[in-house]
């Protein structure tokens, strides 16, 4: 349904000539938090053993510049009580080769930073396959953008959320609930005035939760065109599932989430 | 056992009427413009030497009871010939009158037309009230006329900046506003995101907004009634109007059925499709169009029907892959009936349908949603004697409410049928209210309303544990939405929730002389509908619900004080008011909740409250070549949802925060001034605080996408906003003394070319990998052209 905001947003502009300059405010300055991007990928035909976790802190709005956290403990602990360790390896980024997934188990992340310790579970989601990619020429306000579709077959009589990453030049991320789709196959949609015949696109479906759905739902609305306009919704601090069980207040940013994962790269046509 | 209460009381004040003073008799009937037979509304009819009088209703009808005698009567009215005559009573009379328009070839017409003269000796405080002619002399944006923008002129009325759908009134939410077009109830004000209004100026004949001290007849929404009537159309000659702009034409025409007895009035106004588009080869299109017709008959003197009907629509469409209709449509029976000498009542029976319509063909489906009501009004005038006139009536409400229907649009679409569960409900009022001259210092209105909510039965609704259907997640400090944990079928006719609400009203004026009064009122409204809106300013897809369980209804309660003043003879007006309201049961959306298609809203709201309180200052002036008003808004608007318990968090950690509407000082002057005969130049400045905006005060990275962290809601402003439009309306020498009548407007809005924030948007550049604050502004300097004609 994003796609429907943007498309009224995007009339919304036509309609009133409007203008847009960058403008530079004296922005307040919130204190650095920790930001944890646990996201275990068990891609569909591997092992899944090589994982990874990267650590950093927030920064003031306009020095997006990324400030990796390497000083810290990471850790996963599976269902039966294996604690598998997550070594740095510099620059934010903490490793593992041994990390053994099972669809549907939960796990639970455990870091250490600063003398507090941040505590999350979440279960490994299953995904189907992607079935096939197909594009189209009739996107965009000209009716000539490249619009890409890539099918998949949604499990019947079950809820499922799913999280694509389209990938070429941009990187764009899409969510789907089944809610009216159920056990139809159906795609995700990706179309930008940027796409030419001849580009690769790296295609990533994951199964995700409930709860992360609803956390990337929000996430999106924060961002880019969706952020700010018109019929934006109300700006609001986005929280994951990391808790802070040393100071509450101090909660972090990011999520904890296990997915297995089908990919494929598609490249456009004429 | 309220209900019979009051039918009871109704009953007595029926048997009130035999009881009449001896040797008074009754002098009543209509009053309308002598060219066009159309009814005038608020006319003043006076009897000087009795010091007694009415103003005629919004049917053009007066009722007054005078002593036996030889009386002179005065009728006069803005804009027309006063008619003074002697009548001589010894019975009671039906006496109609026809008002001269004030011919244009005096010099004069300049110095009283147009004037709203401010009424210091009613009880009726915190109205505005426009004439069509001085709307018409405003300069808009594009050069057309619009009633809701000039309102945003007044003070207390605001908007959530340009291009933003409807208007706010004291602090309040749009979907607070009950606009009434010929007594039927419109959903949306606006055409084009507000844009412009659904109102076509030249159908109109009277409006007013009730900002507070809301009499009892008026009630469902908390924070102000826009009452408009359009014009019945000319019963004695066809006559035709129109206009031809950069933006839209319109054009209406209005002439007699039967000779003086009835008429027709047919307008319609359409916008350019694909005007706002610059590319000549594809098949976008945005437009929008609206009909307005109406027939009355004047069955006798006591007796009298209107049919009147509206249809509007706003078509947006991108490459046939994106399509979206949306408006209102409303028919509209009325009757007029005098029962006696003094009683005069109005039969509304009034259909009314919002539709929201869109179709997505790159993911194939078709969404339907609306909302339709049917609505039974009746309405008494009970002239009692010539300190009392009593109002009241009978409101009934029977809405279903539509909140989607997905629908695959071809064989390939991966969507299932689905329909949101269809709501229905009952609302019904009953009001009583009274217009009292207590003595010379002192009047009086007050009233009663009692109003009452059915919400009746559908096809599922969700049941919760503990009926929480959203839930607390401490840990996270997030809000989750509840499964429910099963489903009550109800049948249609079954009263799942009642709501029943006293709403008392009372409004006071003390006159300290001639020039000078005192006013102060105190209302309590009840509002059973709720718009469901995340967004900062209202788009045509928000969703109306009714009350129920889990969303109670709203209760306003507000307070004014206000000090009137004429000065020199009612050249200048000055009107101070300071008002306090406070609104219990205000929902509010859970972060980031998602309203669209969504069948379980209940999972994803709070109940919050809200508060406004300002000062309003308007200083006219009313006479001369030169006329015009300055109005001043101090003001703050807040929303608070804490949590339901002592661990919740709430919205906001519970902490009071601005509206997205909010705007501490709004400031505004509008001027006009006749040069001579040809040419009118007009102009308005306003300066307003900017609005209130939510401002990151971090960023981090996630998935290669920067993610800023937000501060308190509403905590920031954008930048203050400023304008100023001019315009010129030349009337040819030659078109003026012709039947065939026209002129030429000619406007620039935002002169100087301010870039005035619509909005911040924060962003990561693309190319620079760096974050940007972008500031989108919508209009620039914009000149327009305008050609009207008349005939």
């Amino acid at each position: 349904m994003k796609k429907l905001n943007i498309a009224i947003f995007s009339l919304f502009l036509i309609i009133f000539s409007s203008c847009e300059e960058v403008v530079e405010l004296d922005l307040e300055k919130s204190e650095p938090r920790l930001v944890i991007e646990a996201s275990i990928k068990w891609i569909k035909g591997t092992e899944g053993n090589n994982q990874s976790i990267r650590l950093s802190t927030t920064t003031p709005y306009y020095e997006n510049e990324n400030i990796p956290v390497d000083n810290a403990f990471v850790s996963v602990t599976t269902e039966d009580g294996s604690e598998i360790i997550f070594s740095n390896k510099g620059n934010g980024i903490f490793t593992t080769t041994n990390f053994s997934p099972n669809l549907g188990q939960e796990y639970t992340l455990k870091v250490i930073y600063e003398d507090d310790v941040y505590i999350a579970t979440e279960n490994l989601i299953p995904v189907p396959v992607i079935d096939y990619v197909d594009q189209e020429r009739t996107g965009g306000f000209n009716g000539d953008e490249y619009e890409i579709k890539a099918y998949y077959t949604d499990p019947a009589n079950e809820q499922n959320f799913y999280f694509f990453i389209f990938e070429n030049d941009k990187t764009s991320i899409e969510i789907y609930e089944d809610e009216f789709t159920d056990g139809n196959q159906i795609f995700g949609y990706y179309s930008n005035e940027d796409i030419e015949a001849g580009d690769e696109i790296d295609i990533e479906l994951a199964g995700i939760s409930k709860a992360y759905y609803n956390y990337l739902f929000i996430l999106r609305s924060q961002v880019g065109d969706n952020g700010g306009g018109p019929f934006q919704t109300q700006p609001a601090t986005v929280k994951g599932n990391v808790l802070n069980t040393t100071n509450n207040n101090k909660f972090p940013f990011g999520y904890f989430r296990l997915s297995e994962v089908d990919k494929t790269t598609y490249t456009v046509q004429e | 056992m309220k209900i019979t209460q009051f039918t009871l009381i109704i009953i007595s004040i029926f048997c009130f009427t035999s009881i009449r003073a001896q040797g008074t008799f009754t002098i009543n009937g209509s009053v309308t413009a002598a060219n066009s037979n159309e009814t005038l509304i608020g006319v003043n009819v006076i009897v000087p030497e009795l010091n007694k009088g009415v103003v005629t209703n919004e049917y053009g009808y007066y009722s007054l009871q005078v002593p036996e005698g030889n009386y002179r009567l005065e009728i006069s009215y803005l804009g027309f010939q006063t008619i003074t005559t002697t009548i001589n009573l010894t019975e009671d009379l039906i006496q109609n009158f026809e008002l001269e328009e004030s011919t244009e070839n005096l010099d004069e017409v300049f110095i009283s037309q147009n004037v709203e003269q401010l009424d210091i000796r009613s009880a009726e405080m915190s109205v505005n009230k426009l004439s069509i002619n001085t709307i018409q002399k405003m300069p808009v944006v594009f050069g057309e006329v619009d009633v809701v923008k000039s309102l945003l002129l007044l003070p207390g009325v605001s908007n959530a900046g340009e291009g933003s759908s409807g208007f706010n009134v004291r602090g309040g939410a749009v979907d607070q506003n009950l606009i009434l077009l010929d007594e039927a109830t419109i959903f949306n004000s606006s055409h084009l995101f507000g844009l412009f209004s659904v109102f076509n100026p030249d159908a109109i004949k009277d409006l007013r907004l009730y900002k507070g001290g809301i009499p009892a007849k008026f009630g469902g929404r908390v924070s102000s009634v826009l009452d408009i009537y359009q014009r019945d159309g000319n019963s004695k000659t066809f006559k035709a109007q129109g206009g031809i702009g950069v933006i839209s034409s319109r054009l209406l025409a209005e002439g007699p059925i039967v000779k003086d007895k009835g008429s027709f009035l047919v307008g319609g106004r359409s916008s350019y499709a694909h005007l706002f588009l610059k590319f000549t080869d594809n098949s976008n299109s945005a437009y929008f169009y609206d009909l307005n017709t109406k027939l009355n008959y004047k069955l006798d003197d006591k007796n009298k029907l209107l049919l009147s009907a509206y249809f509007g629509r706003d078509v947006f469409s991108i490459n046939q892959n994106f399509k979206n209709t949306y408006g209102n449509a409303v028919l509209n029976l009325r009757w007029n009936h005098v029962f006696s000498q003094n009683i005069f009542s109005n039969l509304s029976v009034i259909y009314s349908d919002y539709f929201y319509g869109l179709t997505l063909d790159f993911v194939g489906f078709v969404w339907n949603s609306g909302i339709k009501n049917l609505n039974l009004k009746y309405d008494f005038n009970h002239y009692v004697n010539n300190s009392i006139q009593l109002k009241y009536g009978v409101h009934n409400t029977y809405y279903e409410f539509n909140p989607g229907e997905i629908e695959p649009n071809n064989d390939e679409s991966g969507i299932n049928y689905f329909k949101l569960t269809n709501k229905y409900a009952f609302e019904n009022a009953f009001y009583i209210s009274a217009n009292h001259s207590i003595s010379n210092k002192l009047s009086a209105e007050y009233g009663l309303r009692y109003s009452s909510f059915f919400r009746l039965g559908q096809d599922g609704l969700n049941i919760y544990d503990n009926d929480q259907a959203i839930l607390y997640n401490e840990d996270l400090d997030i809000y989750e939405e509840a499964e429910p944990t099963g489903k009550e079928f109800q049948d249609r006719t079954e009263v799942v929730e009642y709501f029943g609400n006293f709403e008392p009203r009372l409004a006071l004026a003390y006159i300290i002389n001639d020039n000078q009064s005192i006013k102060a009122s105190y209302n309590r409204m009840t509002q059973y509908l709720h718009l469901l809106s995340n967004t900062s300013s209202p788009t045509p897809l928000d969703v109306w619900t009714p009350s129920g369980k889990y969303a109670k209804p709203q209760l306003l309660d507000q307070v004014a004080l206000g000090y009137f003043h004429n000065v020199m003879d009612g050249k200048y007006s000055i009107e101070a008011e300071t008002f306090y309201k406070k609104v219990q049961n205000r929902i509010d959306y859970v972060n980031g909740a998602n309203l669209i298609a969504n069948n379980a809203i209940e999972q994803i709201i709070l109940n919050g409250k809200s508060r406004a309180y300002g000062f309003e200052l308007l200083v006219r002036k009313n006479e001369g070549r030169f006329t015009g008003w300055l109005s001043y808004t101090l003001s703050k608007s807040e929303q608070q949802t804490p949590g339901r318990t002592a661990i919740e968090t709430g919205i906001n950690n519970g902490k009071w925060y601005n509206t997205s509407y909010d705007k501490t000082h709004d400031f505004s002057l509008t001027a006009s001034y006749e040069l001579n005969r040809d040419w009118l130049f007009s102009a308005n400045f306003v300066y307003q605080t900017g609005l209130p905006a939510t401002y990151p005060t971090g960023q981090y990275e996630y998935e290669t996408i920067s993610i800023p962290v937000f501060g308190d809601r509403n905590a920031n402003r954008l930048p203050e906003f400023h304008r100023l439009d001019i315009s010129a309306t030349y009337v040819p020498k030659k078109s003026r003394d012709k039947k065939f009548k026209s002129s030429w407007n000619f406007g620039i809005y935002n002169v100087y070319n301010r870039k005035n924030a619509y909005s911040i948007n924060f962003r990561e550049n693309t190319d620079t990998g760096s974050n940007e604050s972008v500031r989108l502004s919508l209009f620039g300097i914009i000149p327009s052209i305008t050609y009207n004609f008349k005939f």
